[in-house]
């Protein structure tokens, strides 16, 4: 851990005003057993919980924690003692005047003892994210689906041998991390606040710790084979944990492997709906989080999936694009969209318009109408493999009856004014089918 | 701050090298906006007439407040005035004593810049069944005073000895309770969340809610909560915690639940589809123009739980104006005469369906 989070201990036999004393001369720095960091996608945020083994007197003691150049949130500062807890007493934290990024614990102890205790913090700056590599077949009926995860450290803190774990799932914040890290005094002060200068940070001296930091990388063996990730689900959310530890100095990124599936069975999926999507037709692969597609062990967390498929026996890919998705929970459907295509044609025709069913009121003036409108819909896969095809259409009234004929597959009403047809189409296959929407208005929708 | 007698012969007011000590000092933060403080301080005073100056310079102190209460010896000395001199931070009572006597006075005003927060901490248990509610004061003293030793109090004659310095905050522990329980609660209402999540690019989720019951049978209930920031944990089951969310919860009386809202859920799912509004019952007046009707609405929602675990969902549905249900296939509750409140249990990985068919009236 860099030299800037430090632990300092003193033992005082009498209580007597901090100013009074000054800064306590460094007694004790005891040395860290362990670091673990959970690390959340939703938001910046990441709890540190650190273990130290303090050695602490009979009477009253004063640990003091400082954090100078980090993102550590200050209100989120906690001091558990793991041992001896009947004889140890948390009098307070003080956050003393005039002083900066330091707090200072009073901690009443019944006896002299080596004293456990976990340090738990919030800080800003340690962010993780998801992506994901989609190999589909040649013939794109199944895909070999890569997750990864990316661990970036730009704390201001080096984190050595720390356990890592990843947290997805939304968390609700009612304040930024990185804002309380950088407030002070740590909690506001009441009144008015006066103006303060920043100093410039000494860039001379991240530098040197970077470089310190690339060192502490190097040092690193590689390992024997790629690290595990535990997953388990915790309230609303769902926990990675890294196996073992890790090092990750300020600055660096980690990439792990999360999970292979090697034969996902996908659907090409192909949507066309004028009110979304304009006259594009959308590409979709779409499958679901279950067993059955070889996966359904743990959501999968959002993120950006680059889809590549295999063009031959060598290997060689081709770019099929690349869709940002939603986190999918355990058995729930996923449709990736993979953008807009030019090999699939939807075309719908307006072949006839006319209106009819009058109504006139006592005045002699219209008040009630129909609107018949004749659509042809023609769906062209001009594609080497299967696909099926999504087009949903959209009533311009909230009364409406539907004729239809031809070959639309399957037809169902979505809700009060859309309604979809899905049509399956062999390699090459172009299919049509007609439909006859009548909207009626003024009285004749009463 | 100073306190000083004063010659009375004196032309210029003259400060006094030798000040009245402070004896006990009173913090009171029992008001959530005002700290009102009480010292006591004891006078020598000459026999006849005695000036006392106090003074605040740099010290944010509401002159108004400023009261002088003569404690003891009782009837032996009388407080006369007090008055401003100009262009300062100070006052002067004039105090005539019948002799000379060694008089005890409490000085209370209130002062500005020094407050205290309340913050809380949960940790649940894994089972989110129970939790660990700690409280914390936050004593902030940017007042521009010390106080080297005072009696702090809080609401409900709670009290500790504290010293707090100029500048200075302090996180003090109130109380901890080791098992408080806790109700988990899911709630979609349909006026603030999004109907069809699949038209909306991020994940819907629905709002997961702790209550946590301010009474005797949860271990608390001996005074109202304090409004104030709660951070809530976790245990993992390592030995460990994560940190599940925070929240600001309001004053929470004896008696009354605490509300934390802590992140939301993306394992349980709601759509909900409007699937017909048709116009019925129309009635028109003689000229023809429509003057009543009512509206045959069916909305459908498939409520999905994706969680291995089995989950109570309250779902908060709105029917503006006057209606009348046709046929609904869940019980229900009137929150109000346009709110309906349904609780759902939903078992592990499955899902179920709500369908309400009803008519509102419409007048014209």
């Amino acid at each position: 851990m860099r030299k800037t989070l430090l632990f300092c201990l003193a033992a005082l036999w009498l209580a007597a005003p901090w100013s009074a004393q000054g800064k306590m001369d460094l007694v004790t720095l005891p040395a860290r057993e362990s670091v673990e960091l959970t690390i959340y996608n939703s938001a910046d945020l990441t709890l540190a919980r650190d273990r130290r083994v303090l050695t602490v007197k009979k009477g009253l003691n004063r640990l003091q924690f400082s954090w100078a150049n980090t993102l550590i949130d200050p209100t989120s500062l906690e001091m558990l003692a793991l041992g001896h807890n009947a004889d140890i007493d948390v009098l307070d934290l003080i956050f003393p005047p005039r002083t900066n990024q330091l707090g200072l614990w009073r901690l009443q102890s019944a006896r002299s003892a080596r004293l456990p205790v976990e340090i738990s913090y919030l800080t800003s700056g340690l962010s993780w994210r998801a992506f994901y590599l989609g190999t589909l077949k040649s013939d794109e009926t199944k895909m070999r689906l890569e997750g990864f995860v990316r661990v970036t450290n730009v704390s201001g803190e080096d984190y050595e041998e720390a356990k890592v774990r990843l947290v997805v799932g939304k968390v609700h914040l009612l304040d930024r991390i990185a804002d309380l890290a950088r407030r002070a005094p740590p909690y506001g002060r009441p009144g008015p606040v006066p103006s303060m200068v920043r100093p410039a940070a000494d860039e001379s001296v991240r530098r040197e710790q970077v470089m310190e930091a690339k060192s502490a990388m190097a040092r690193l063996q590689a390992p024997a084979r790629p690290k595990e990730i535990v997953k388990e689900g915790l309230s609303e959310y769902f926990l990675y944990t890294i196996e073992g530890t890790e090092t990750i100095p300020h600055g660096w990124s980690k990439r792990l492997p999360s999970f292979t599936a090697p034969e996902v069975p996908v659907v090409n999926l192909y949507k066309y709906e004028e009110e979304r999507y304009g006259s594009a037709v959308v590409r979709f692969l779409s499958f679901k989080n279950d067993a059955a597609h070889g996966l359904g062990q743990t959501p999968i967390p959002g993120g950006q999936l680059k889809a590549y498929r295999n063009l031959d026996a060598a290997g060689h890919l081709s770019f099929e694009g690349q869709s940002q998705f939603k986190y999918i929970p355990v058995g729930e459907k996923v449709e990736l969209n993979l953008g807009a295509v030019e090999d699939v044609l939807v075309q719908a025709r307006l072949m006839n318009f006319r209106t009819d069913r009058y109504l006139f009121d006592s005045d002699g003036n219209i008040d009630g109408w129909n609107e018949i409108r004749d659509y042809e819909i023609e769906v062209k896969n001009t594609r080497g493999i299967p696909i099926r095809v999504e087009v949903r259409r959209n009533a311009p009234s909230a009364k409406w009856e539907l004729e239809k004929k031809g070959d639309f597959g399957t037809y169902e009403k979505v809700d009060l004014n859309t309604v979809k047809f899905t049509l399956s189409l062999k390699a090459g296959e172009t299919k049509r089918f007609q439909y006859t929407l009548t909207t009626h208005h003024g009285r004749r929708a009463d | 701050m100073s306190l000083a007698l004063l010659p009375v012969s004196a032309e210029a007011r003259i400060k006094l090298a030798a000040l009245p000590d402070r004896a006990d000092t009173i913090i009171r933060l029992d008001h959530p906006s005002a700290t009102l403080i009480e010292e006591e301080r004891v006078l020598t005073l000459q026999k006849g007439l005695n000036q006392v100056d106090f003074s605040w310079e740099g010290v944010s102190i509401d002159a108004d407040s400023i009261r002088l209460k003569l404690l003891a010896p009782a009837g032996r000395a009388t407080l006369l005035n007090l008055s401003f001199p100009p262009k300062e931070a100070s006052l002067v009572w004039e105090i005539h004593a019948q002799e000379a006597v060694e008089a005890q006075v409490r000085i209370s005003y209130l002062l500005h810049n020094i407050d205290r927060l309340i913050t809380y901490r949960g940790l649940a248990d894994k089972d989110e069944t129970r939790m660990q509610l700690k409280s914390f004061l936050i004593l902030r003293n940017f007042s521009g005073e010390d106080f080297l030793k005072a009696t702090v109090f809080l609401d409900g004659g709670r009290s500790f000895s504290q010293q707090i310095l100029h500048e200075e905050t302090k996180q003090i522990l109130l109380f901890t309770k080791a098992a408080t329980p806790i109700r988990k609660v899911w709630t979609f209402d349909a006026a603030k969340l999004p109907w069809d999540p699949e038209k909306i690019e991020t994940n819907v989720g629905i709002p997961v809610t702790y209550q946590v019951e301010n009474t005797p049978a949860s271990g608390l209930g001996g005074s109202g909560l304090w409004p104030g920031k709660i951070r809530v944990f976790q245990e993992d089951g390592h030995g460990g915690a994560i940190f599940l969310g925070e929240d600001h919860t309001g004053m929470v009386p004896v008696g009354e639940k605490m509300e934390i809202y802590i992140g939301d859920s993306r394992d349980l799912v709601v759509t909900q589809r409007k699937m017909k509004e048709e116009r019925i019952n129309i009635r028109r007046n003689k000229s023809g123009r429509v003057v009543l009707y009512d509206t045959d609405e069916v909305i459908r929602a498939k409520l999905e739980n994706f969680k291995d675990r089995a989950a109570r969902l309250t779902l908060i549905q709105h029917i503006p104006g006057e209606w009348d249900m046709e046929s609904c296939n869940v019980e229900y509750k009137r929150r109000d005469a346009g709110a309906l409140e349904f609780e759902v249990e939903l078992a592990p990985r499955s899902h179920r369906e709500l369908v309400m068919h009803y008519h509102r009236r419409h007048v014209r």
